[in-house]
């Protein structure tokens, strides 16, 4: 510009208007209106104070799955397929939670794959060799699921309380501990069963693992969706009341009602759906011949509802969420992760944070655990071979980071969720597991990516 | 993964290596061949005549690749140890805990500790090459055993992975000559999984009846054989195989289809399709197997896997350890016979019991013994009680005794 205005001195009138700078101002022209829409839209979004992270990854999640319904001529998005997928999941996302508190402090567990292998295998031992032939125990004695269960979970609190201690108290970087644990407890493993399978579980138990049977049935689902619209209702009016109280900012009441009315809408729609899906024919003839019911000309059609192991996660989901959130325990957790030192001269018990976070990881091992070897009604030498890598990738995907101090439970869910639905979609399509693996990774590095890219433009 | 038995029979081989020259003198009157795994092993020993005494100083190395899964250390170690020690040579063995780097170095102390004949259940076909070539330079006659070497001198002793895949669509197609078939394969790298069980299953008649339209593979996605038929499973995990199955059986009730029988290459697998089978309520579908695992002979008790091609691992061994004391007679690879009555004549090679050549995917040519397997359904359920296979108790847990669809082996 300088030249230009050199080279004509003399002249007083402005130069005319280059083609480069008409095209900019043609484009900002056009680009305005969307500007200033889309700023509208980022406002009312900010005033709703919705988490953008998890409603963009519900999308992904839709996208998804929406893809894969169109490769599979519309075949793919049905209640039966839909639950599948969902009961595949719930093992990976329940360790995710967990695994979700462990990276937010900083640390990293790697020994998931191995303790749920550990613990699945002693379910299957417990029932089928220890509670006929130790205890004693007839098949006719109830609760020995629930025992199982316990033992199991007594387990997992143990391995993990020793390898948080060893973290936590003596100052060995958890990626060695847990790799430790990793090899060591797979190894442990083969000496429980001398390497075979092992199979036969107490009924029961076997209903942790989904099925016809093992679901809610078409009643208790809808109260859980009845429930839940109370339950989101409540929670609304409860956060006014208190913010209100404090003096905070309110939410608009419009946003308060839209968000009200989505959710629950989405909760009645998801009870809606489980009970769309239905016993499987064979098994709904053999009820109806063993309780005199002469079947219709279309079957007889016995809604599932939620399988357990499902209404387990979402458990899960809501107890890590309370704690992570409201309780002492998920506040150290975070300070700690988003600085260490500051935590420590905060007061706060440091060392018992880490340690407890590797007791819950334990438990939620067990519980993944219950659902596998539920789902296999026994157990192999191989269950959990590479969990941890998958727990990691959903907490990861989920938007937790591996500077500490950040990430959030249903995000870690969401994240198991879409790689599942991944998974499950080109297992659904025929594509075979290399393919699989390889999109899994790309789909990681790409949404880990994103991410980063997001949160440093937003700074 | 050196486990203290093992760590055990070293020190007592070099021990015996040791005192060979001054306690050979009673058992054998010159050289004995332990005393000399150096270079002037390409001596050859006289033969025949002295076959009692070398044998007696034969030593033998096993290199197994793994002892997580249980038939190894189970039934397949003690065929070859009681054959070896019975013919008066000494055992000893490694276990390489799946690593190939592991079995190299396995294979490697072996050799110096001076064993005359190696037994190898290779990790991998071709990563354990050095180390043999290395053994072989050294005068160690090499066995691969159950798994193929792909190197000319070895002497390989198996049993026939075409013949169980054969085995495997033979049963399934007698009980369901039409209908929808799935197919579930093993892990992708695995020649057995990609080529051979699915030979195996051409062989049976299988494609002809694709062709004519009596059979359709539901899980196929295009038309070149095998490759487009079937669906792998990442290194032959329960967990996935369950995984697969249950898309497979959603994506068939999506398209209102029935799964009438399922051709799975092994038994790991299978136990995934009976998990995946269970977790859908869905009726039990004629399904194949292989190796003779517990649980899955259990399932053929109870009714939800119709065969398991069973590989007698006590036979494989016994030949294998007769093998290797011929080895160290001194008979050469090409001409060797095994002494009949040894194996279970079901079991023993259809081409006779002298070495017969083989033709590897490599082109080497080598000296063989092909075993034959036993496909296994709930009418001769008693041959694997029998053999001592497996306890009744463990065969027949939770089968209805009472019930007259109970087997027959378990009343």
């Amino acid at each position: 510009m300088t030249n230009l205005a050199e080279a004509a001195p003399a002249s007083a009138q402005p130069k005319p208007p280059t083609w480069r700078t008409r095209i900019r101002n043609a484009l900002a022209r056009v680009r305005a209106p969307f500007s200033v829409a889309l700023a509208r839209m980022r406002a009312l979004v900010t005033q709703t104070e919705i988490d953008l992270r998890l409603f963009g990854m519900l999308v992904a999640l839709g996208v998804i799955l929406l893809v894969f319904n169109t490769a599979s001529n519309g075949k793919l998005v049905q209640p039966a397929n839909m639950i599948t997928m969902a009961v595949q999941a719930c093992g990976i996302a329940i360790l995710a939670t967990g695994m979700v508190m462990v990276i937010v402090s900083r640390n990293i567990d790697l020994s998931v794959g191995s303790l749920v292998g550990l613990i699945s295998m002693s379910y299957a031992i417990l029932m089928t060799d220890w509670f006929p032939h130790i205890l004693g125990l007839s098949s006719s004695v109830p609760l020995q699921w629930a025992l199982a269960l316990v033992l199991g979970i007594g387990i997992g609190v143990v391995v993990g309380a020793i390898q948080g201690f060893i973290i936590a108290y003596i100052g060995v970087p958890s990626f060695v501990v847990t790799l430790g644990g990793l090899l060591s407890i797979r190894g442990l493993i083969w000496y429980q069963s001398q390497g075979s399978a092992v199979t036969g579980l107490d009924p029961t138990f076997q209903l942790i693992g989904g099925g016809a049977l093992g679901s809610a049935g078409e009643v208790v689902t809808w109260a859980i969706g009845i429930v839940g619209c109370l339950a989101v209702v409540g929670l609304l009016l409860n956060n006014r009341r208190q913010r209100r109280r404090y003096g905070f900012p309110l939410r608009p009441i419009w946003a308060e009602v839209v968000i009200g009315a989505v959710a629950s809408v989405g909760i009645l729609f998801l009870a809606w759906f489980a009970n769309n899906n239905f016993w499987p024919k064979g098994l709904a003839d053999q009820y109806a011949a063993s309780h005199g019911i002469t079947p219709p000309a279309g079957g007889l059609l016995i809604p599932t509802g939620f399988p357990f192991p499902v209404l387990l996660l979402i458990g899960v989901t809501l107890v890590m969420t309370w704690l992570a959130n409201r309780r002492k325990f998920g506040r150290n957790v975070y300070a700690y992760g988003g600085n260490p030192d500051a935590a420590l001269l905060a007061g706060i018990n440091t060392r018992w944070t880490i340690m407890k976070t590797y007791m819950v990881m334990g438990v939620l091992c067990a519980l993944a655990a219950a659902i596998a070897a539920a789902r296999l009604n026994g157990s192999t030498l191989d269950i959990g071979v590479s969990y941890e890598l998958y727990v990691i990738a959903a907490a990861v995907v989920g938007g937790t980071s591996f500077a500490g101090g950040i990430g959030t439970i249903p995000g870690a869910v969401l994240g198991a969720f879409v790689m599942q639905s991944l998974a499950y979609g080109l297992s659904f399509i025929g594509v075979n597991s290399p393919g699989q693996n390889v999109v899994a990774g790309i789909v990681l590095i790409l949404a880990v990516g994103f991410d980063t890219w997001n949160r440093r433009r937003a700074r | 993964m050196l486990n203290k038995p093992a760590v055990a029979l070293f020190a007592t081989i070099i021990v015996v290596s040791a005192a060979c020259g001054g306690n050979g003198a009673t058992t054998a009157p010159t050289n004995p061949p332990v005393a000399t795994a150096a270079p002037t092993t390409a001596v050859t020993p006289p033969p025949a005549t002295t076959v009692a005494s070398t044998t007696a100083g034969c030593s033998v190395g096993v290199s197994w690749n793994n002892f997580q899964q249980p038939r190894w250390a189970a039934h397949d170690k003690p065929g070859i140890q009681n054959t070896v020690t019975a013919g008066g040579g000494t055992y000893t063995d490694a276990d390489a805990n799946l690593s190939s780097e592991q079995q190299a170095t396995d294979i490697q102390t072996m050799v110096n500790k001076g064993v005359n004949v190696l037994i190898v259940l290779a990790q991998d076909t071709t990563a354990a090459l050095p180390a043999i070539k290395a053994a072989e330079q050294a005068g160690v006659k090499v066995i691969a055993y159950d798994r193929l070497i792909e190197d000319s001198s070895v002497l390989y002793i198996t049993f026939d992975n075409v013949a169980v895949g054969k085995d495997q669509a033979a049963a399934i197609l007698q009980k369901v000559p039409t209908g929808n078939y799935v197919i579930i394969k093993g892990d992708s790298g695995d020649p057995n999984a990609s080529t051979f069980l699915p030979q195996g299953y051409k062989d049976a008649g299988l494609m002809d009846k694709v062709a004519s339209g009596a059979i359709t593979i539901l899980n196929s996605t295009g038309t070149t054989y095998p490759a487009d038929y079937g669906t792998f499973t990442d290194a032959w995990k329960t967990e996935n195989a369950q995984t697969n199955m249950e898309a497979i059986i959603d994506s068939a009730t999506s398209n209102s289809k029935t799964i009438d029988a399922i051709l799975d290459e092994n038994d790991s697998t299978a136990l995934g399709v009976v998990g995946a089978e269970t977790a859908k309520s869905m009726a039990y579908a004629p399904l194949s197997g292989q190796d003779g695992d517990t649980a899955n002979l259990n399932n053929v008790a109870l009714g939800k896997q119709y065969v398991d091609i069973w590989k007698n691992a006590n036979e494989l061994g016994k030949a294998a350890g007769a093998a290797a004391l011929a080895l160290c007679a001194g008979g050469s690879m090409a001409s060797l016979t095994l002494k009949s009555g040894l194996i279970d004549p079901t079991v023993a090679p259809t081409a006779g019991l002298t070495a017969q050549p083989f033709t590897t995917p490599g082109n080497n040519t080598v000296s063989s013994f092909i075993l034959q397997p036993t496909p296994i359904t709930a009418d001769n359920l008693n041959v694997v009680l029998d053999q001592k296979w497996v306890a009744k108790a463990d065969l027949c847990k939770d089968v209805d005794t009472s019930s007259a669809t109970a087997p027959a082996a378990c009343k």
